[in-house]
């Protein structure tokens, strides 16, 4: 009993979901992200294990720690940055399985487990004493101010039209109800959202190369880098995941799971595609004119049509 | 970076000489406060070559293939403001035909610098997209260039008295075909930069300059040109060919970067236009005359307009094999100070795009610089200097 507990807690963390097999599938979508950019923008993109290679070899590499930073801080931020992400892939519903654990709130506990990216990037930024990796910092957090209040707005539409804060159960009332009919807003905010947390153009001001090099990760190299870009990988699936099991209509099998998480990285690539990089201050003024009131006027009526 | 510099206004982004914006090396160091530039300096000087310099050492013929390396992207103007300042002075007549197939080269240039600028200036703003489609479409030209001359980059088309290739029938089909499918791309770019409206929030009021400060500044060519300076050197001083071909200047008032994207962009119409009737009415005969292998002594001002502006040589010849003197004003120089002067007061996200926006060309335009001090530094003040510091030599 104890060892049986213990033995399929250890295949939870390791294999499945939150350990190899979220990162494999946060690798894979990756790479079709990608691809998908690359040919419609007329480039021939990577080859399907390119982004393996890539971990693999900044895996194996030096970590060069920079002068007049903390090396604890500096190498403890990514392992917690991708821990954050893959404690997030224990509560959803990976691969159209249920999720591993479940309890009453795992959603707020999910949203702010996938915040823990962001907020380490930030503070990874602003822990170096490089000038780029400084304003990328603060690029990196003035963002995560402006699109993280919407995107919980949007995440906790359904909960509240699902009465429940658990996200298996916010799944089985949207698995009935296909709320991207009814929410339509709340779905637009969710995806953009997720774009902005994970900094895809047009939010990409935080790591524009062209103005701040490489943004708040500008000083790392080797395992930390490595760590930072699996665990936006993984916040990728667990991102599309929980958007598509809210919005879509749940996630019933393998299958299904496939269709609209693929489904919705295709969107994603093709606004990726099309959409020119916005300014910070942009980016901050598109969030609060457009996202927050758009998502406040949903849940207005919400709040109405329920009464 | 000290700690008291972290809070305070004295916070200092530099960007070069190496950056990821940069194609070539230069040291801007801009003083922001959060993300709006308050203070800016620029640092040339790099990638000096000491071209001016090693021109003086060659005859007039070898530097040809000097001068046209001074610049990658247009180098056949180069050679040609070089060529026809030289013809100039050794009193030389060069055939029309001749004429008239540097201006298409020219013009085809101008395309491919054109375009080359359309797909930076777009990845400076974030925008891949424009920029992989841009220079796909660049590689029309490309092959144009390659088809008439053997040559991608560096044409070597020109020669003292003519130029080297001419144009055949099938060539000038192709190149009217590669036109033809040219002009249909950039009135879609057109399209896109003036409609797209997240690309439109990157350059619509961006880096206004007025009509005054582009006169006070004295900005040169398409960056002049979209603040209302009418002025293009093909245009108020007619050279070679263009004589025959007249251009319609392209002019734009609001001096923001939408304006230079469409400037350019409307230019390019310009240029396709002019190749078109460069090919249909190619003047008859040859394409070479005599030249002389010294040239009487003299001086001579060539203005050319290069994609980027107005191109300057002056040369002095003192009568025997080599030039006395070349020297070479690039219009990025002339376009420099702007993005210094206009950087204040933009957002930091803005700094590239004003600095593509003038279309730098870094390596171009560095030069020596004299430094002026109290007194004149003089060959032996330096060699003194030098023996203070590093010890008298052993010889």
């Amino acid at each position: 009993m104890e060892a049986a507990d213990i033995l399929r807690n250890l295949f939870v963390i390791a294999v499945f979901p939150a350990g190899l097999f979220v990162l494999v599938n946060g690798l894979l979508y990756q790479w079709a992200d990608r691809k998908v950019i690359a040919r419609l923008q007329n480039r021939v993109g990577p080859r399907w294990f390119q982004p393996f290679a890539d971990s693999l070899k900044l895996l194996a590499k030096e970590e060069v720690v920079p002068e007049g930073t903390d090396p604890r801080l500096f190498m403890g931020l990514p392992i917690v940055a991708l821990a954050g992400a893959l404690t997030a892939a224990l509560y959803l519903p990976i691969a159209g399985l249920a999720p591993a654990y479940s309890f009453p709130g795992d959603l707020i506990v999910t949203v702010y487990m996938l915040s823990l990216l962001t907020l380490c990037t930030g503070l990874a930024g602003a822990g170096t004493r490089s000038r780029f990796a400084l304003v990328g910092a603060t690029r990196t957090l003035t963002q995560l101010f402006s699109y993280e209040a919407p995107f919980l707005l949007a995440m906790l539409g359904p909960a509240v039209a699902a009465g429940t804060w658990q996200i298996a159960e916010v799944m089985d009332y949207a698995g009935s109800n296909l709320l991207i009919l009814v929410q339509p807003v709340g779905f637009v905010i969710a995806l953009i959202g997720l774009m902005g947390k994970l900094e895809m153009p047009p939010f990409d001001a935080p790591e524009a190369e062209t103005e701040i090099v490489a943004g708040a990760l500008t000083e790392y190299s080797g395992r930390g880098l490595a760590l930072f870009q699996l665990g936006r990988s993984v916040e990728l699936v667990c991102g599309l995941t929980l958007v598509a099991a809210f919005y879509l209509g749940g996630i019933h099998n393998p299958l299904d799971y496939a269709i609209k998480t693929v489904g919705l990285l295709l969107g994603l690539a093709f606004l990726q595609s099309l959409l020119a990089r916005l300014r910070i201050d942009q980016t901050v003024g598109l969030w609060w004119r457009y996202g927050s009131l758009l998502v406040l006027a949903q849940w207005a009526v919400m709040m109405v049509t329920r009464s | 970076m000290s700690d008291n510099e972290h809070g305070g206004s004295k916070f200092t982004v530099p960007i070069g000489p190496q950056h990821p914006a940069l194609k070539e090396p230069g040291h801007f160091e801009f003083g922001v406060d959060g993300e709006v530039v308050t203070s800016a300096t620029v640092r040339l000087g790099y990638a000096h070559r000491g071209i001016e310099k090693a021109v003086e050492t060659r005859n007039w013929t070898q530097n040809m293939y000097l001068l046209e390396r001074i610049c990658g992207i247009c180098s056949h103007i180069h050679a040609m403001a070089y060529c026809l300042g030289v013809e100039a002075l050794a009193e030389v007549e060069v055939p029309p035909r001749a004429q008239a197939i540097r201006v298409l080269v020219a013009e085809l240039e101008r395309i491919h610098s054109h375009l080359l600028w359309l797909g930076v200036a777009a990845h400076e703003a974030g925008f891949d997209t424009l920029f992989m489609y841009s220079w796909r479409d660049r590689e029309t030209v490309m092959d144009m260039l390659e088809g008439l001359t053997g040559n991608r980059v560096n044409y070597s088309a020109n020669l003292l008295g003519g130029v080297k290739f001419d144009l055949t029938a099938e060539l000038a089909a192709e190149i009217k075909r590669g036109l033809a499918f040219l002009e249909e791309r950039t009135q879609h770019y057109l399209d896109v930069v003036t409609s797209d409206e997240l690309f439109l929030r990157r350059t619509r009021g961006v880096g206004t300059m007025t009509n005054e400060q582009a006169e006070l500044l004295g900005v040169v060519g398409p960056t002049a040109r979209a603040s209302g300076v009418n002025r293009d050197i093909r245009v108020i001083a007619p050279y070679s060919a263009y004589k025959v071909f007249p251009v319609t200047p392209v002019v734009e008032y609001a001096g923001d970067l939408e304006a230079r994207f469409v400037v350019r962009l409307k230019e390019l119409f310009e240029s396709y236009r002019l190749c078109r009737a460069v090919v249909d009415n190619l003047p008859p005969g040859d394409i070479t005359t005599r030249f002389p292998r010294r040239i009487k002594a003299g001086e001579v001002v060539s203005r050319v307009e290069a994609p980027r502006g107005e191109l300057f040589y002056f040369i002095r010849s003192s009568g025997g094999e080599n030039p006395d003197r070349v020297k070479v004003r690039t219009p990025t120089l002339a376009n420099m100070a702007s993005v210094i002067s206009l950087a204040v007061g933009h957002q930091l996200a803005d700094i590239p795009m004003l600095l593509a926006g003038i279309d730098p060309c870094f390596s171009c335009n560095d030069r020596a610089v004299t430094i002026s001090g109290d007194d004149d530094w003089t060959w032996e003040r330096l060699r003194q200097l030098g023996i203070a510091r590093y010890g008298r030599p052993a010889w």
